[in-house]
């Protein structure tokens, strides 16, 4: 092979392998991923050194927060299996409590000597600082030392925490955690209504609820269905290479420690949500394989759920998350919740912007909500068909008032945007869908499929093996991440849209992106595996 | 004799396949509609007065090459693209409008006395909107020849190609629809000829659809992607008005670094809205149809009405809005769409000889507005640059001049589709007033405006925003003064090596 079609070669075959990879996960455990963390008002944490990996087989050495031994957490939501805090861990635990608690979080510094002394702040709190010697920041703990932070959790919403000492060396090194506040009183309207509606749609499907809670804020407008946390982060592997070099470096007396580590200039080529690069990061929580990675990015979702995204920059750099799909409603910042000022209601209405690409800025925490619904397609998504003998092809779409179809909690066309009801895409009719659309489409052997490719234009298993059969369109389909007899579903990539950074160590695809998939009522997310 | 016999052969099987082959099958095809069952009118070739809620709008159609080509840099290098080209309105994009069309323009065949060329209309100043490619089916009325034959979207692939080939615009053309009109877009993958080792697919994300459907969304990991030799088409009812943007996603840090960006923006129905008519009533009306009204209970809802009632605005004479804002605050008398980009020579050079290519390390030395660096920003008409089949094209045919007649307002719909980092542009003179983000209207939930007035704003790639330059205080912005908009990043003020140049164009009063 000449060396001038390596290009192709590499790029392309690492465009199969890598969906490959992930596929193989999808189809041994599906992986879905919660907000899974540790709860409590105490936490003992340790920072400590281990290696976490990447999906080209890069070992990298790295610091991170974890749970202290001896010291046995409450893992929450608690159906998740396999919950564990190992005593390091990228990004460090979440910890999850609630509006008004007095919290404390004792930090053992469990690092080489040679990196000296560590600490962790939490932006957004008052925090005193107990214990351990005087830093620049706050108070910190000594090599093999101890200090304790205590704070109330003053107000709801996402915060991050990282280190508070040589940050551009210890957060770079992986010394940064998510800290969740909880509202204390949950709005009526979270659990009445279309918010019980779609609790109801949930249980009639078996579906469990993941929720930390039902509302991301004291405010009746940020109830939410389902919540997914994203941590966004890079790693230059020199500035790890030179940290390991250096860690048994024996320098007694210094408490910056004696490491000459060259944070500039940095050159990132690792690009990781939660601390895992694409496809690692949509395999399970608490996978066995990333004993020092526990949490993942692969959210799932049913059209209308309202769906919390909890969303920090963890890294060095902005990055800006473009979600596909819909926008997102920004509820707040670091907790902040963004209201109107003029208005006088007792809850005032919101005033944070809709996006579709939520920059992450160094350190700063967003909530954000997302929903899909299909709503404006012009062409009815579940490809219904008024004369076709499934009864499932059949089913009524009854407009509420906003023009879904809410009434049918247990009907795989919940929240069906009625306005597009048995209205046709396709000129022609393809298999049991019914023609007389706008659109002819082409001859499938003129495409290339996806590996998230539901097999048909249509969502959902029915209409999709309605439409084009049980293999999807050709080539035939029956090892692909969203299988068209089973899943289906819309496919949404969300992604870091400096698109450099959706590569691992060079190699397309990796990095940060995951795939969202907006499943029918017919698939059963389960969010515990 | 015995190659006549082969060639009777080959014919034979030629005719074989193509006769067994439905007519769907075709693999260069074009689609525009003249009615559907969503403007089931037989006209729908302009856009109808605003009179009340539901769908009304018009069809508009478009094509596009995915493929490659050369564009010129600020410094004068002829670089290496991985770019999509106009297919249908030819002209309108050498004048540097959208090539989006209704379907009387987009299927009006062509009539030239000579055949498209290499490079049209750069090459022949021909005159021609339509689809490129476009003839009467003679395959039907069982082949009995062109008499009455139907314009029903085939194609002839010779003009395709020698139009596509070579011909990649930086941005991608431009599109423009109004809101409830139906799109259809055909994207026809011709090939990069100057990479015969790739087989690349093409395909289109509409950056910011509102409730995308997997299947048009473009994701080629999650639909399907295009291969070379074939077309599809796209189908979009007009989401909400605003400044939206597409570009291809394969393989996105290379064919966006390789320049497969365009732009693209939804105008609102606000505008059709009969001039003195109230703007309130209209937006009132809107609540009436539940996919445009704005429920309070709705976490999504993008535009509210305005709190300030009541509200006397009416629909001005000329001009337009960027959304509708049911008071008038979002007016303007002329819009540029803006689109901000970077390129590497390194990765692009690297990109055009056959190499393994590095991301990590990107790093941008052109900074482009519409695919120019100062001074080609501020250069009337298209850029042409020679392509490798030795013929000039119009490589980037939008200039980045914001011309504002004394006294009024310009609407720029700024884009960033850069790969690699975050970039400012900044406004020396005007004030920047930001009334739009991403696509959406800046209002509170209450109904309260948003706008803020600044000097500079930044974005990174997949973000857009709408700001307006109001020059109606004509003393401080006479008729004849110049302004700027530039970069503070200072050292993307440069073109590679040339240390004046990169983000920045002028701002013309006159």
């Amino acid at each position: 092979m000449r060396a001038t079609n390596m290009k192709n070669t590499i790029s392309k075959a690492m465009l199969h392998l890598a969906p490959m990879a992930a596929v193989a996960w999808l189809l041994t455990a599906t992986a879905y991923a919660a907000a899974p963390g540790i709860t409590g008002t105490t936490f003992n944490l340790t920072a400590q050194p281990a290696f976490i990996s990447q999906p080209d087989g890069t070992a990298i050495y790295s610091w991170g927060y974890g749970c202290s031994t001896g010291f046995a957490p409450t893992f929450t939501p608690g159906n998740i299996p396999n919950a564990a805090c190992p005593t390091m861990q990228v990004p460090g635990p979440t910890l999850i409590v609630t509006e008004g608690q007095s919290v404390s979080v004792t930090l053992t510094n469990g690092l080489p000597a040679a990196a000296g002394n560590t600490s962790i702040l939490f932006p957004g709190f008052n925090v005193t600082a107990t214990g351990g010697t005087t830093g620049l920041l706050t108070q910190e703990a000594a090599p093999g030392g101890s200090v304790t932070y205590t704070f109330t959790a003053s107000s709801p919403g996402t915060r991050a925490y990282y280190s508070g000492t040589q940050g551009d060396l210890q957060v770079e090194m992986g010394l940064y955690g998510a800290i969740i506040v909880l509202p204390a009183s949950v709005p009526s309207e979270c659990n009445s209504g279309l918010a019980s509606a779609n609790l109801a749609a949930k249980a009639a499907w078996g579906e469990s609820d993941y929720r930390l809670a039902h509302a991301a804020y004291d405010h009746p407008r940020t109830c939410y269905d389902r919540e997914y946390l994203f941590q966004f982060s890079e790693i230059d592997p020199i500035i790890h290479t030179q940290a390991f070099a250096q860690s048994t470096k024996v320098c007694p007396g210094s408490s910056s420690g004696c490491m000459q580590v060259a944070t500039e200039p940095y050159h990132p080529a690792y690009f990781m949500i939660n601390g895992r690069s694409m496809p690692d990061d949509m395999d399970t929580n608490y996978a066995t394989q990333y004993p020092h990675q526990p949490y993942n990015g692969n959210p799932h979702m049913h059209p209308g759920e309202q769906v919390l995204l909890r969303i920090i920059g963890q890294g060095r750099w902005q990055h800006p998350f473009h979600e596909h799909g819909n926008h997102v409603r920004i509820l707040g910042r670091d907790g902040n919740l963004i209201l109107s000022t003029s208005d006088s209601a007792t809850t005032p209405a919101l005033a944070g912007p809709l996006l579709f690409t939520t920059t992450t800025t160094p350190g700063q925490a967003m909530d954000g909500i997302f929903y899909w619904t299909g709503k404006g397609l012009n062409w009815d998504a579940y490809g219904h068909n008024p004369s076709s003998a499934d009864s499932s092809a059949k089913l009524p779409c009854t407009p509420d008032a906003n023009g879904y179809n809410t009434s049918a909690p247990t009907a795989i066309n919940y929240y069906e945007w009625c306005q597009d009801h048995n209205k046709p895409m396709q000129a022609t009719p393809l298999g049991d869908v019914a023609g007389g659309g706008p659109v002819t489409l082409p001859d499938p052997n003129i495409f290339a499929n996806g590996a998230w490719f539901g097999g048909s234009p249509y969502l959902g298993p029915n209409a999709t093996v309605r439409a084009v059969g049980s293999t999807g369109t050709t080539p035939p389909s029956g090892t692909i991440a969203n299988s068209p007899t089973d899943e289906a579903g819309f496919a949404f990539m969300w992604h870091s849209h400096n698109e450099r950074e959706i590569t691992t160590n060079n190699v397309f695809p990796g990095g940060m992106l995951m795939m969202m998939l907006v499943d029918s009522r017919e698939f059963v997310i389960d969010e515990s595996n | 004799m015995t190659s006549r016999k082969l060639d009777t052969l080959w014919f034979l099987v030629v005719l074989v396949c193509v006769t067994a082959l439905p007519a769907t099958a075709q693999s260069f095809m074009v689609q525009c509609p003249t009615s559907t069952i969503t403007h089931p009118a037989p006209n729908n070739n302009s856009e109808p007065a605003y009179t009340g809620p539901g769908v009304n709008g018009a069809i508009k159609c478009q094509q596009i090459s995915g493929g490659d080509g050369y564009a010129t840099m600020g410094d004068g290098t002829q670089t290496y693209l991985f770019a999509f080209g106009p297919l249908s309105g030819l002209y309108d994009i050498a004048q540097g409008k959208p090539g989006t069309q209704f379907p009387s323009v987009f299927n009006s065949l062509y009539t030239g006395a000579t055949p498209l060329q290499p490079g049209d209309p750069a090459t022949t100043g021909t005159i021609y909107n339509g689809a490129v490619g476009l003839i009467p089916n003679l395959d039907a009325n069982n082949g009995s020849g062109t008499a009455g034959a139907p314009v029903d979207g085939h194609v002839d692939p010779r003009p395709i190609m020698d139009v596509g080939v070579m011909n990649g615009n930086l941005p991608a053309p431009l599109m423009a629809i109004d809101e409830d009109d139906e799109f259809f877009l055909t994207l026809t993958n011709v090939g990069q000829i100057m990479r015969p080792d790739l087989f690349e697919q093409h395909t289109v994300h509409f950056h910011g659809y509102p409730n995308a459907s997997a299947f048009y969304d473009g994701v080629p990991d999650a639909s399907v992607a295009i291969n070379i030799g074939g077309s599809f088409t796209y189908y979009y009812l007009a989401p909400d008005a605003g400044t939206y943007f597409w570009h291809c996603h394969i393989t996105p840090p290379e064919h966006l670094q390789m320049g497969m960006v365009g732009q693209m923006y939804v105008r609102p129905r606000q505008n059709r809205v009969p001039i003195g008519n109230s703007l309130y009533s209209a937006l009132s009306a809107q609540q009436g149809d539940p996919r445009t009204k704005c429920d309070s209970a709705d976490i999504l809802c993008s535009n509210p009405l305005p709190l300030t009632t009541p509200n006397t605005a009416t629909r001005a004479a000329g001009g337009g809005y960027a959304y509708n804002d049911g008071d008038g605050s979002t007016y303007y008398n002329v819009e540029y769409p803006i689109q901000i980009h970077g390129f590497d020579p390194n990765f692009h050079f690297v990109g055009m000889t056959f190499n393994p290519e590095g991301f990590a390390d990107m790093k941008d030395k052109h900074f482009l507005l519409n695919g120019r660096s100062y001074p080609d920003t501020v250069t009337e008409g298209p850029l042409q640059t020679q392509s490798a089949d030795g013929v000039n094209h119009y490589s980037q045919p939008l200039p980045s001049i914001i011309n504002i007649p004394a006294g009024g307002k310009a609407l720029l719909r700024i884009s960033d589709l850069d790969t690699t980092e975050y970039q400012t542009l900044a406004s020396l003179g005007i004030p920047m007033n930001v009334i739009g983000i991403n696509a959406k209207l800046l209002r509170d939930q209450a109904g309260n405006n948003l706008n803020y007035n600044t000097n500079s704003i930044t974005l990174a790639g997949g973000e857009s925003l709408d700001v307006i330059l109001d020059a109606s205080d004509t003393t401080k912005y006479p008729s004849g003064s110049v302004f700027y908009l530039y970069t503070p990043n200072l050292d993307h003020l440069s073109n590679d090596a040339e240390n004046f140049g990169g983000l920045m164009t002028e701002v013309r009063i006159n």
